[in-house]
């Protein structure tokens, strides 16, 4: 009771000492531009604690002492303004602050000033990855970010992407970069069914959710997360509540159509008989020139025209006949589009993202909550998603400050078979036009075509994968002191996923019984970040901040699948449906990561930079010899432009030079490669041990060592700024999967052996074209040049699986190692190879396989022109891959001259040889004596291409319109996808069957192009 | 202030030393050799050993499969997609063709399995020793015989000293060694001795009667009757059927059909593979029936060539034991009965072989029948049981021809026509096409490897 008094007596004594030692202070803020009041400024008395926030009008009273003389009212992206206290009413009109000085960029456990920074970082705003119509941000970002490299397989949804940055670094581990969610290392390999392509777990953040991401491409800014950044990281940041302002609801809203970019062309019904009718006559001129004898009688031709007629009738009319079903095909009386079947026409797309973002001086907010459901241009393939994210801060104390970004969600995923399975719609386009969709005697999808049709497949199968995902992570950081403050997170994501897969009775994967499988996958990681953070004040010229702590990454990962066969009917099509179980397993594993890291950044004048970091990370993956690995890296920057020299400059306005070197690492082998293993062998009634794997208990890390050199540039008060980067990187102590001798017992074994070598530069440029007039114009150009070279590889040959594919020493990764086709002989209509002695012959066992080409590009770029006039705007963003080639592994089928079966073929087969002095590149077409229908660099293209990727109109409606209604802002737009695309590649550039490897790549089989989309969207803020 | 300091460090070592021991993470889903240990580990490899010979790369598939695509003609006809299976049917392979690699790389983890059991028989109790080390042999001398048959030149061209076999390894690998484990190729004579001396060794070893189908007295001499069959020694050859079919533990199924598609062993199985709903040599991509049974239940890439009907007395069931189907690839045609259904036994050895076998070697021997049955009843039993008309004499052509019949699609016919030194697809039978090239990576991995001549 006493207490209480005492306090009761010393709160109002407290509080009238205040009173009489504080005086009132009102006035008003605004934005020195456009005159709006300016909501949420910090007001504080220069030297004292106490402090207030203006209100959606801009004003604000705050108490201060008597003693204070000077108010300082800052806003972020202002200049903070200082005002003499008088006695009336204080007016301030904030002025935007140059960006280039403020801009902050995320760094590995911390911001920085993007002016402080040394290394080499791209950063894309929420502006270039919101409302893309696409499941996850990195399509947003291609082309975006130089040296940054994005490739979507091909137009399915949910498919895994590759990012590749500044090149492969890397033959038998992954190539991927580390990708970390506020503060958390994210799952993003794929856990759906193997047997499938892999999808892609990043398509679980709602892109809308995004606030930056920080691109970390060089060694310096990489190597604080050491073992995993060999590879590039990429930073996620999602949004977050800002102080003091009034809450802002945000709607965006959109639809869209898509439709595929490109298509290859295929014969026609017409076509289609004129080529066989030409391959028969192709054929038997063969035949008979060559005195072979007759199909039937084994008697010798008596004719040109009867060895014709010999091959006519009894070869190709028969097929005509037989998948035709009774129709005429003499008088074209079917003209079947199967490619047109397996797309899905003006496939839609539909997005809502609500959100609202707000908070006081205590508390910030961020909570959204969004679906968005869209079909692919293939049929069958649909994803959709919907979830909630909540982010929060909170300022518990001055000392404390903690917070949870947590986000949930569910997404499904309708799959379709891979590009390889009969069964794909894809393939659909080797059904012969001549077959009718309706079989004409039974009035039901024709079931006797060429290959099993997979329209079946589209009718009776499913596969679906729905995934819930929960990411989230808490914080809290204390202040020791005013200089030291120490940071602890706990994070945790969560990935449940199950899919379903039923193939019915009537369809090529039911075989006739029907066929069912499930798979159920979770990937449960933990991770905790602890680090102190320093900064301490040694004088106005130094500025020192160093970050020191550890983590821990814990991934447990496990995976069940059930398969069974014999479904009575396709009424049940769940696993308990089936009579029969085929298969049922559980597997799973668990992957450790402890580190520790230390990072001391240091700036003289603030124009002298240096930063040193050192990572030591040890690993499950590794054994007892080498379970640690350390990456250190150092890095200087300097800022000339604020030396006296410079300074004065009208033309130069801002110029820094970086440079950095130091090393990173990778360990993405999976798990337990480095011990011999035993693995379960279910013989009937026998059950064993098969040895599978050899162990080398010395594997260690692979090791990349990056160098590179920067310079960061202003001109005409930054109106026009740029960065150019030059890097080298050079990995070693590759973790190579090498080939041993099969006498052995293993094929084998993990080794650190040979290099790999990657260097490149990049070059960004924005400029102001106009701007201070209603009508602005600016542009953002970025280009990256990057060479892959394969070094020393103890003379390992190793391939892609189709062997087509190579790393082969002083060469691109994934060279297409091929024999080469050079042409046709005009005589013969034979293809025409290079032979070993580099002399041409048209026999394809005595040519020879050599380097025809590579998938890997050597420029990537983007060019983006942004309008603007009063409230309307437009975009137009064009991106480009130059020298890179594109495999058309179907060519062997499709453009073959029937050689490989009687598949439809592309049209360019219609300009092949058919008479002695043709001049032709497509060889002699013919089901017993074509040519060129062996795998070789006949179907080889170039793969570059520009491409109009982005083009979008927008307007905003005046702000005058809107105030009645209560609503601050209020965009509508329209917007298209890849609408224009320039290109030798007969089919989609933008594909790769196998989208998942280093060695392979490039190859385009059956695959589904790029759509073209276009959307009409809403964005309203009240 | 410095308390709140020291409670962080201190919290933060204890942290990093648990975690310290969280970075030892043992695999979940396999064994590590040193949990092989006991009897019933090493037996356990050892059925590890059966899993591979029911593999694609070997009895499951590949080992007939490509032996009647070498010798198709008026057999089988490839309609399928996989060009490399085209190409083993037109001999025109390449050393990269993955066929002969996956037929190699199957058949040498085998051979390490069997010297993995070999080396640790020690640790096996004393009553299942002599069996262990048996089929450990055993295993070990069939896979042999069928990669020096498939990958050398045959025996019968009478320069087995001198022409290149395969490579004899006969020691585990626990470790890769490079300059150890790069041998060189033994002589089609070492790896025949090596075949012979492990079959005698099973022989010796092995019961009567062993559980589970696995491999037992009667499997190692069936075996090792071909051997000596392959070698023209055919006095042996013969003395070999003769014991198993005098073992009284077989005898011909009442009809041709019941020898195939079973559960497991038919009466006359003298070894056979088991296969299962969940364990098989495949059902989409590989394996016997996929290529073997028409859409839609399987691909259907391998046909009945019709010139293969000829062979056969109208009244005879083997040349009706068939359906006619349709390929994935959609040509229509017939296809053998024999492989139709998946998860079923697959035969290896059959009691009808051995018939064949003593009746054509007594023929070929010559004096007193072996087992004292005459050439000319041996070939009726089998002729008989599928209603074809018994012949009033015999000759050896007419075993070739009978085997055709007998045991078409089971691989014999390449077999037959190479020992007796006999035309195959129109090529002589010793022809370099007909023989395998060893696989390319192989070749790139061990230097000390000579290729095959043509490849």
């Amino acid at each position: 009771m006493r207490k209480i008094t005492n306090f009761i007596i010393m709160f109002l004594c407290g509080t009238m000492s205040l009173v009489a030692q504080t005086k009132e202070v009102t006035g008003k803020v605004t934005d020195a531009k456009s005159g709006e009041p300016v909501a949420g400024a910090t007001i504080k008395a220069k030297g004292f604690k106490n402090t207030t926030i203006t209100n959606t009008d801009g004003s604000f009273k705050l108490s201060v002492d008597e003693k204070a003389k000077v108010l300082e009212i800052s806003y972020v992206g202002f200049t903070t303004a200082e005002v003499s206290i008088g006695s009336g009413y204080i007016t301030s009109a904030l002025k935007e602050a140059d960006k280039s000085l403020t801009e902050v960029v995320v760094v590995g456990y911390g911001k920085s000033l993007k002016k402080n920074v040394t290394g080499s970082i791209s950063r894309l705003g929420s502006k270039e990855i919101e409302n893309f119509p696409a499941p996850s941000f990195e399509s947003a970002i291609q082309g975006k970010a130089p040296g940054v490299v994005v490739t979507s397989g091909s137009g399915k949804l949910g498919q895994a992407i590759q990012i590749n940055i500044r090149g492969i670094s890397s033959i038998s581990a992954s190539s991927q970069p580390l990708y970390v969610v506020d503060g958390l290392p994210v799952t993003t390999g794929s856990v759906s069914d193997g047997t499938n392509d892999d999808t892609n777990p990043l398509a679980d953040i709602n892109p809308n959710d995004i606030e930056s991401v920080e691109i970390l491409k060089d060694a310096s800014s990489a190597a604080i997360y050491g073992a995993r950044a060999a590879n590039g990281v990429v930073l996620i940041t999602t949004k977050k509540g800002k102080g003091g302002q009034k809450t802002v609801i945000e709607l965006n809203t959109s639809h869209g159509v898509s439709n595929p970019a490109r298509k290859l062309s295929f014969l026609n019904a017409k076509q289609y008989v004129s080529l066989i009718e030409q391959s028969a006559t192709n054929d038997g001129t063969y035949a008979f020139n060559k005195g072979y004898t007759d199909l039937l009688n084994g008697n010798p031709y008596t004719s040109l025209d009867a060895a014709i007629a010999d091959y006519k009738t009894n070869i190709y009319e028969p097929i005509l006949d037989q998948y035709s079903l009774g129709t005429d095909w003499r008088k074209n009386a079917v003209n079947s589009n199967w490619q047109q079947q397996l797309f899905h026409k003006n496939a839609p797309t539909d997005q809502v993202n609500l959100s609202a973002t707000g908070g006081n001086d205590k508390t910030r907010f961020f909570i959204s909550g969004f679906y968005n459901t869209q079909d692919a241009i293939v049929i069958n393939n649909k994803f959709s998603r919907y979830g909630t994210r909540f982010n929060i801060d909170h300022n518990a104390t001055d000392k404390l400050v903690f917070g949870l970004n947590l986000a949930v969600n569910r997404s499904q995923l309708d799959r379709v078979t891979n590009d390889n399975a009969f069964s794909t719609p894809g393939q659909l386009v080797a059904q012969l036009p001549i077959s009718p969709l309706i079989d004409p005697g039974t009035g039901l999808p024709n079931k006797q075509t060429l290959y099993p049709s997979g329209i079946f497949d589209a009718l009776y199968n499913f596969d679906k994968q729905i995934t819930f995902r929960t990411i989230g992570n808490a914080y809290a950081t204390y202040k020791i002191l005013p200089s030291l403050s120490f940071q602890s997170e706990f994070g945790a994501d969560i990935l449940n996923l199950t899919e379903k897969e039923f193939a019915g009775k009537e369809s090529q994967d039911g075989a006739g019984i029907g066929k069912g499988s499930t798979v159920i996958s979770q990937s449960a990681s933990l991770n905790t970040n602890n680090y102190f953070t320093f900064n301490p004040n040694i004088n106005d010229n130094s500025k020192l901040n160093v970050v020191l702590g550890m983590s821990y990454l814990q991934n447990d990962y496990e995976h069940t699948y059930g398969q069974g066969e014999k479904y009575p009917s396709d009424a049940v099509k769940n696993l308990s449906g089936a009579t029969s179980i085929t298969g049922a397993s559980t597997t799973n594993s668990r992957y450790t990561f402890l580190s520790y890291f230390l990072r001391a950044s240091y700036s003289y004048k603030g124009k002298y930079l240096l930063s040193v970091s050192d990572r030591i990370d040890g690993s499950s993956r590794f054994g007892s010899t080498s379970k640690y690995g350390n990456f250190p890296a150092a890095s200087f920057g300097w800022i000339l432009s604020d030396e006296n020299f410079l300074k004065n400059s009208s033309a130069l306005s801002y110029l820094k030079l970086r440079v950095s070197y130091g090393f990173t690492g990778n360990s993405e082998i999976g798990e337990q490669q480095f011990r011999s293993l035993y693995s379960v062998a279910n013989y009937p009634n026998l059950p064993g041990f098969t040895p599978v794997q050899l162990a080398n208990p010395n594997l260690k890390w692979e090791k990349s060592r990056q160098t590179d050199i920067g310079i960061d540039f202003g001109f005409l008060k930054n109106r026009i700024t740029g960065e150019v980067d030059y890097y080298k990187k050079h990995t070693s102590d590759l973790l190579l999967n090498t080939n041993i001798p099969q006498t052995t017992g293993y094929a084998s074994i993990y080794q650190n052996a040979g290099s790999l070598d990657n260097s490149g530069v990049e070059f960004a440029l924005t400029t102001k074209n106009l701007e201070g007039g209603p009508f602005k114009w600016s542009t953002t150009f970025n280009i990256a040049y990057n060479k892959n070279k394969v070094g020393n590889i103890d003379g390992q040959i190793i391939e892609s699986n189709d062997n087509v594919q190579r790393a082969v020493q002083g060469y691109a990764i994934g060279s297409f190692y091929m024999k080469k086709f050079i042409g046709v002989d005009q005589q013969t209509g034979d293809a025409l190879y290079q032979g070993a002695d580099g002399k041409s012959t048209s026999d394809y066992s005595l040519a020879a396989r050599m380097i025809v080409g590579k998938y890997t590009p050597d420029y990537t770029g983007g060019f983006t022109n942004t309008f603007s006039y009063k409230g309307l705007d437009l975009s137009v963003f064009f991106y480009f891959v130059t020298g890179n080639n594109i495999y058309n592994s179907a060519g062997r089928y499709m453009t073959a001259g029937f050689y490989n079966g009687w598949d439809n073929q592309t049209t360019d087969v219609l300009k092949g040889w058919t008479k002695p002095g043709d001049v032709t590149n497509v060889p002699r077409a013919g089901a017993y004596y074509g040519s060129g229908a062996s795998t070789s660099s006949r179907w080889l293209y170039k793969g570059d291409y520009l491409r109009l990727k982005n083009l979008t109109l927008g307007y905003t409606l005046p702000k005058s319109l809107l105030s009645n209604l209560n609503i601050s802002s209020a965009r509508f737009y329209i917007s298209g996808i890849n609408l224009l695309t320039y290109t030798k590649y007969p089919g989609d550039p933008e594909v790769n069957t196998n989208v998942v490897s280093n060695i392979a790549g490039g190859k385009d089989f059956y695959t589904i192009p790029q759509a073209k989309t276009f959307t009409i969207g809403l964005n309203i803020k009240f | 202030m410095k308390k709140l300091l020291y409670i962080l460090i201190v919290s933060i070592i204890v942290i990093s030393t648990a975690c310290n021991k969280k970075l030892d993470v043992l695999p979940q889903n396999s064994a590590t050799p040193d949990l092989i240990k006991t009897s019933a580990d090493v037996k356990a490899v050892l059925f590890g050993g059966y899993q591979l010979l029911q593999n694609y790369g070997a009895f499951g598939e590949q080992f007939f499969l490509v032996s009647d695509l070498l010798a198709s003609n008026e057999q089988l006809n490839w309609v399928g997609t996989y060009g490399e299976y085209k190409d083993v049917q037109r001999k025109r392979m390449v050393s990269t063709n993955y066929i002969p690699a996956s037929m190699w790389a199957n058949g040498y983890s085998t051979i390490n399995i069997a010297n993995t059991v070999l080396d640790k028989l020690s640790v096996v109790d004393d009553a299942d020793k002599a069996t262990i080390e048996g089929e450990a042999k055993f295993l070990r001398a069939a896979i042999y015989f069928e990669l020096v048959g498939l990958f050398a030149k045959p025996y019968s061209d009478g320069n087995a000293m001198a022409n290149l076999g395969v490579p004899l390894v006969l020691l585990p690998t626990y470790a890769y060694d490079q300059s150890k484990n790069k041998p060189a190729r033994n002589t089609v004579k070492q790896v025949y001795d090596q075949v012979i001396s492990d079959l005698k060794i099973a022989i010796q070893k092995l019961p009567k009667n062993n559980n589970n189908y696995r491999a037992d007295l009667y499997s190692a001499k069936a075996f090792l009757s071909r051997v000596y069959l392959s070698m023209g020694d055919n006095t042996n050859a013969a003395a070999q059927a003769d014991d198993v079919i005098k073992s009284g533990n077989f005898s011909l199924t009442g009809s041709y059909d019941k020898a195939f598609n079973n559960n497991s062993n038919s009466s006359e199985d003298i070894f056979a593979i088991q296969q299962s709903t969940q364990s098989n040599a495949g059902t989409s991509n590989q394996g016997l029936t996929t290529f073997y049974a028409p859409q839609p239940s399987a691909r259907g890439d391998a046909q009945i060539d019709n010139a293969y009907f000829t062979h056969f007395e109208t009244t005879d069931f083997r040349g009706l034991y068939i359906t006619a189907g349709k390929s994935i690839a959609g040509s229509n045609g017939n296809y053998p009965n024999k492989w139709a259904q998946f998860y079923k036994a697959i035969p290896v050895v059959r009691l009808a072989e051995m018939y064949l076998t003593r009746g054509e070697s007594n023929l070929v021997a010559g004096g007193t029948p072996v087992g004292g049955v005459t050439p000319l009843d041996d070939i009726n039993i089998v002729r008989s049981r599928s209603g074809a008309s018994n012949l009033a004499s015999v000759t050896k052509s007419d075993f070739v021809e009978e085997r055709f019949r007998e045991l078409g699609f089971e691989g014999d016919r390449f077999w037959t026509l190479k020992r007796l030194l006999l035309d195959i697809d129109n090529l002589g039978y010793d022809d370099n096409k007909l023989i395998m090239p060893i696989p390319q990576r192989e070749i790139d991995a061990n230097s000390n490897l000579v290729q095959n001549a043509g490849y």
